[in-house]
């Protein structure tokens, strides 16, 4: 890209500095009021060379490009204003009508403008346009995602720069301006080999009175690639410039991948609310989310966790543990909680520093990933999974002996699961190295993966200090709520105790615990108009919770199904029961069907109906059907219990 | 020119025609959110106070919307973002991402579309770059770095929730319901679907994650509050421009409604189904009926949207079929009574035809094996017939067993509008024996 600069600019002094701008070099004019000193920006107009039109478009044009032909950039999305320090030299711009042969001119430095390019087609440019700087297109302050990365590349990278003296500038810009252009012009080629421009000299003449022996010539700007000049124009007025700027930049039509996206979400406009009441508040404090200041009933896995990370690091050694349980019984919760101990301790200097990562097998999108991941968040470096896979190898076999340990949760182990087992390998392997310094935890579901689906050589590896967490018992279950409520009266004890006896009974998942009661705290406060109800979450609430997260639909599914799903299902077990299975084809169902439309005086329906009314009883899983195009020879098996289907047919 | 001069005499009932039509298509084509959803409201208040709870409070919930197709799911969603898009407190403070299990098949497909909904960083006009495993761990940091009160909530839309369950390893949801449990970026999750046992389909750790609310949409409506619905869905409103058409209009649907044909054709469909879309379907059929020189619903208009409704298409084909093709058929149909719904080949049919023509061969013609053959082919073209499961093609083409795929009412109901069918070949259709 190309971008041609036009303002009008107070120019009381001017001041030469170095900057450097990502890894290219300027040399540029940066324009500065001594009296305040902020910066400036430039505002301009992008034109796009021939070289950087798609290939395929350019037969749009109709003829031959001329070299020295550039397009009026017709884009809105692309941000007019620049900072002035990053302009590099002036060209002469002149526009020609469309039909006006290309002057026979051997100055390189002018380019011609005759037609705009809007990204899709080539349109005719007005040469009002280009006369006068006041009616340029509309201002837009958007910035673009690319021209807002530079911005943000230079500012780390601004730090070394120098100020010379104007001679001094000029004069080793000369020298290198000779020299250069010959290797700009071959890496103008190497870009492109269909690019017939010679080199990227332009310029830009923007103000009509500005005549060329006005203009006191500047080789300012050297880059690796480029090199540029800044021109500028003493009109009559002399505290006015008119300054014809030259700005090479990526270009606007074809961006570049952006290497130093944050991730970030955007920030919220309003502020969050806090919560008003006791039952927000409860409810804040019972989201999973929220961190307990302690984990109750963990002490003892915390503490077998604790000193074996504690004595690896004390020892400078490594070492593999497994920790096993069903979901929700907190076991990645007391490896953090460890974590955090530990590294209070080692803040403290009661322990050797550490350093902590951690991995988790479902947030990638392949085991070999675990490789990428890991050697990022040792060493930040990015790498392919072979490569990162040979990096951490060499890290860890290493035998210069390592300053600090390194401790690696490994979440989701099963999921790093391959048919060579290599990842799971080297992650066990890793630890045993002489001076690899590494304590790894592995967490799973189940208590017999290294059993299951490791081969020998990499169970053996695992080790056997294994741990197991048992899901929660009510009592335990209460204490977490508790805890996590810190004597905030919101429950009734019953209600907790039944929360808690029914999830244990269950399974044990304090996340479903929780997510009962805070969902009993909102069906509490929709009652709270109700003048029996003392404020406080009671057993009817916490049942009405539990009914609706336990409950099956189905029986409430059949209760609702209209008159004809409803003969079907009833059709579908008799003709169970007169075959003696539990499969049967739409036909004979359909069969059994109209017989007890007759029973229920009902129009028999015809077979496209039946088809959709089994359709839609399949669509919700009532039924179990084969795929559509079967039509009538399509198997149907139920997805209820008769005894379900009976019961909710009868109560009606 | 003629109809054209008749229309401007008309101008005012054309003009009105016009109005009805359009304002009544956008209702039954659901292109327009009713005021408030019926029949749903708890579930409503439901909704709307979770994802106001994520707007404001900027606490993560995650939520199923369960119901049979046509119950509404998507209207009730709709309904609520909208009311919710009201509230000033809400509506620069929620970011939306939309995604459908028909459109993503795959979570690759599906972080894009995230990323580029979001305007991540990585995203450079319309396009995401990275790779896979690099758009997943950048969503996940940009989600990691925010928090509860400074982050702006996104709420994340899946329709066809079931499908998202498919992906390899439920990679997405997995994150997804984890961040929704965890002290990270706010967020809503809502899915929906119209499977009943889709938490079943999800992987335990996924499953321990998701919260477990379950928005059920199932309609106990009753026959009263169906017809109902039917008067105010064609009624208009009482901004229609037209005061006195728009009287006449109303005081038509209130007759239509009471009329006893009426009544039982919409009996009938309400007994078939409850939903409302396959009644919008039939309403919108009548409509288009409705023109300047009939400006009104009459009953007769439904009865025949009605029947059009309930047509049996495979039937209808029968009715395309020669008399060669419709014997094998018949042919077949004995075949089948015979057998018990054995499947049976080319030859089979073929003696089984050969047989009735030497009863009554004085009507038939006696056609020669490869025309024969090639009536068989028709049909099995035409999927009246198919081939079993598993029956090779190796096998010649004339022992190749085959089923048919008609319901023996659908051939007897066929030949009794069969155009000139000949009087022996209904007999030996209707006849018990072969």
């Amino acid at each position: 890209g190309l971008a041609i600069l036009r303002t009008n600019l107070k120019w009381p002094n001017l001041i030469f500095t170095l900057f450097h701008f990502e890894t290219l070099t300027f040399f540029v004019l940066c324009l500065s009021l001594p009296e305040n000193g902020q910066q400036m920006k430039a505002v301009v107009q992008w034109f796009m060379r021939v070289s950087e039109l798609p290939v395929n478009k350019l037969k749009l044009l109709g003829r031959e490009p001329h070299p020295q032909e550039i397009f009026y950039y017709e884009c809105r999305n692309c941000d007019n204003e620049v900072n002035v320090e990053s302009i590099l030299r002036p060209v002469k711009v002149k526009h020609l009508d469309s039909n006006d042969p290309f002057p026979d001119s051997s100055d390189k430095d002018t380019l011609y403008v005759k037609l705009s390019w809007d990204s899709k087609v080539f349109g005719v440019v007005n040469s009002t346009v280009m006369e006068s700087p006041a009616e340029g297109p509309s201002r837009r302050v958007l910035p673009t995602p690319d021209h807002a990365i530079m911005q943000k590349a230079s500012l780390g990278e601004v730090g070394c720069s120098s100020v010379g003296t104007p001679a001094n500038v000029e004069a080793e810009s000369l020298h290198s301006a000779t020299k250069l252009s010959a290797s700009k012009c071959l890496s103008a080629k190497r870009r492109n080999a269909t690019a017939r421009t010679p080199g990227v000299r332009k310029r830009l003449e923007l103000s009509s009175e500005c005549s060329h022996k006005d203009f006191k010539m500047q080789p300012l700007c050297r880059t690796r690639e480029q090199q540029g000049f800044l021109y500028i124009s003493n009109t009559k007025n002399h505290h006015f410039l008119t300054v014809s700027l030259l700005f090479l930049q990526i270009s606007p039509g074809t961006p570049k991948t952006p290497r130093h996206a944050t991730p970030s979400i955007p920030i919220r406009s309003l502020q969050t609310q806090q919560p008003a009441n006791i039952l927000e508040e409860a409810r804040a404090r019972l989201h999973v989310s929220s961190v307990p200041e302690s984990l109750p009933c963990r002490e003892q896995e915390f503490q077998d966790i604790y000193s074996f990370v504690e004595s690896k690091i004390i020892d400078n050694t490594g070492g593999c543990m497994y920790i096993s349980g069903v979901p929700g019984t907190g076991k990645t919760a007391t490896v953090h909680e460890v974590i955090r101990c530990l590294q209070h301790a080692a803040d403290m200097d009661e322990i050797p520093s550490f350093h902590f990562i951690e991995i988790n097998g479902m947030k990638m999108t392949d085991p070999h990933q675990a490789y990428v991941q890991i050697l990022q968040k040792l060493t930040g470096q990015k790498a392919t999974p072979d490569h990162a896979a040979v990096l951490l190898e060499k890290r860890f076999s290493n035998l210069a002996p390592r300053k600090e340990t390194i401790v690696m949760l490994v979440d989701e182990l099963d999921l790093l699961w391959t048919r060579k087992q290599n990842v799971m390998y080297n992650l066990f392997d890793w630890p045993t190295r002489r001076h690899a310094r590494l304590v790894v935890l592995t967490i799973a579901n189940t208590m017999d993966l290294p059993e299951r689906i490791m081969i020998n050589r990499v169970a053996s590896r695992l080790g056997l200090t294994r741990m197991s967490f048992q899901p929660y018992s009510f009592k335990q279950l209460q204490e977490i709520i508790m805890s996590r409520l810190n004597k905030l009266k919101a429950f009734e004890e019953d209600a907790l105790q039944l929360v808690s006896r029914k999830v244990a009974a269950l399974s044990g998942d304090a996340r479903r615990c929780l997510d009962i009661c805070r969902r009993a705290t909102e069906i509490c406060e929709h009652s709270a108009a109700d003048p029996s109800s003392t404020g406080l979450v009671g057993m009817s609430h916490v049942m009405e919770a539990l009914n609706e997260m336990f409950s099956s639909a189905y029986i409430t599914a059949i209760r609702c199904a209209s008159t004809q799903e409803q003969l079907f299902l009833r059709a579908a077990i008799a003709e169970f029961r007169r075959l003696g299975l539990e499969e049967a084809t739409f036909q004979q169902v359909f069969v059994q069907h109209q017989a007890l439309c007759r029973i229920e005086g009902l129009r028999p329906i015809g077979v496209s109906e039946g088809l959709a009314v089994c359709q839609r009883l399949g669509a919700c899983r009532l039924l179990l059907l084969e795929p559509s195009h079967l039509g009538v020879l399509q198997h149907i098996r139920l997805n209820v219990s008769q005894d379900d289907i009976f019961y909710a047919l009868k109560a009606d | 020119m003629s109809k054209r001069k008749a229309r401007d005499a008309h101008l005012p009932i054309g003009e009105c025609i016009t109005q009805v039509q359009q304002i009544l298509r956008e209702r039954f084509c659901e292109r327009l959110l009713p005021d408030r959803p019926e029949g749903v409201e708890a579930q409503y208040k439901h909704l709307l106070e979770l994802l106001r709870r994520t707007a404001i409070h900027g606490e993560s919930n995650s939520v199923l919307i369960v119901g049979p197709r046509g119950a509404g799911k998507t209207m009730l969603l709709q309904c609520v973002l909208r009311d919710l898009q009201k509230e000033e407190k809400v509506q620069k403070n929620l970011l939306q991402v939309h995604l459908s299990g028909l459109l993503q098949t795959d979570d690759r497909t599906a972080l894009k579309e995230i990323t580029r909904q979001l305007h991540l960083e990585n995203v450079v006009g319309d396009k995401v770059f990275g790779s896979f495993a690099e758009n997943l761990a950048f969503l996940l940091e940009a989600l990691k770095k925010g928090n509860r009160s400074s982050s702006c909530p996104v709420l994340f839309v899946l329709d066809e929730f079931d499908l998202f369950a498919h992906h390899k390893n439920q990679t997405l949801l997995y994150n997804l319901f984890d961040v929704s449990q965890s002290a990270q970026a706010p967020i809503a999750v809502v899915g929906v679907t119209c499977r009943l046992d889709v938490l079943e389909l999800l992987e335990k750790r996924v499953k321990s994650r998701f919260s477990h609310r379950q928005i059920h949409l199932l309609s106990s409506l009753n026959f009263t509050q169906y017809l109902e619905r039917v008067w105010t869905q064609l009624s208009l409103p009482d901004s229609f421009p037209d005061k006195k058409f728009a009287q006449e209009w109303n005081a038509g649907v209130k007759t239509l409604c009471e009329d006893k044909s009426v009544e039982e054709v919409l009996q009938r469909h309400f007994n078939s189904s409850k939903d409302f879309r396959s009644l919008h379907m039939l309403l919108m059929l009548c409509l288009s009926r409705v023109s300047v020189a009939k400006p009104t619903i009459k009953p007769a208009d439904l009865l025949e949207a009605s029947r059009m409704c309930f047509a049996d298409a495979t039937a209808n084909m029968l009715h395309g079929l020669s008399i060669l093709e419709l014997c094998l058929v018949i042919a077949i149909k004995h075949l089948n009574d015979v057998y018990e719904g054995e499947p049976f080949n080319l030859q089979m049919v073929h003696n089984e035809f050969k047989k009735f023509l030497h009863r009554k061969s004085n009507s038939m013609y006696n056609f020669e094996q490869p025309v024969v053959m090639k009536a068989f082919e028709h049909l099995q073209q035409l999927e009246l017939i198919r081939p079993v499961d598993g029956s090779s093609a190796k096998v010649q083409r004339e022992y190749q067993l085959m089923r048919l795929t008609l319901d023996h009412s659908q051939i007897m109901d066929a030949l009794q509008k069969y155009p000139q069918c000949p009087t022996d070949v209904k007999q030996w259709a209707m006849s018990a024996f072969g």
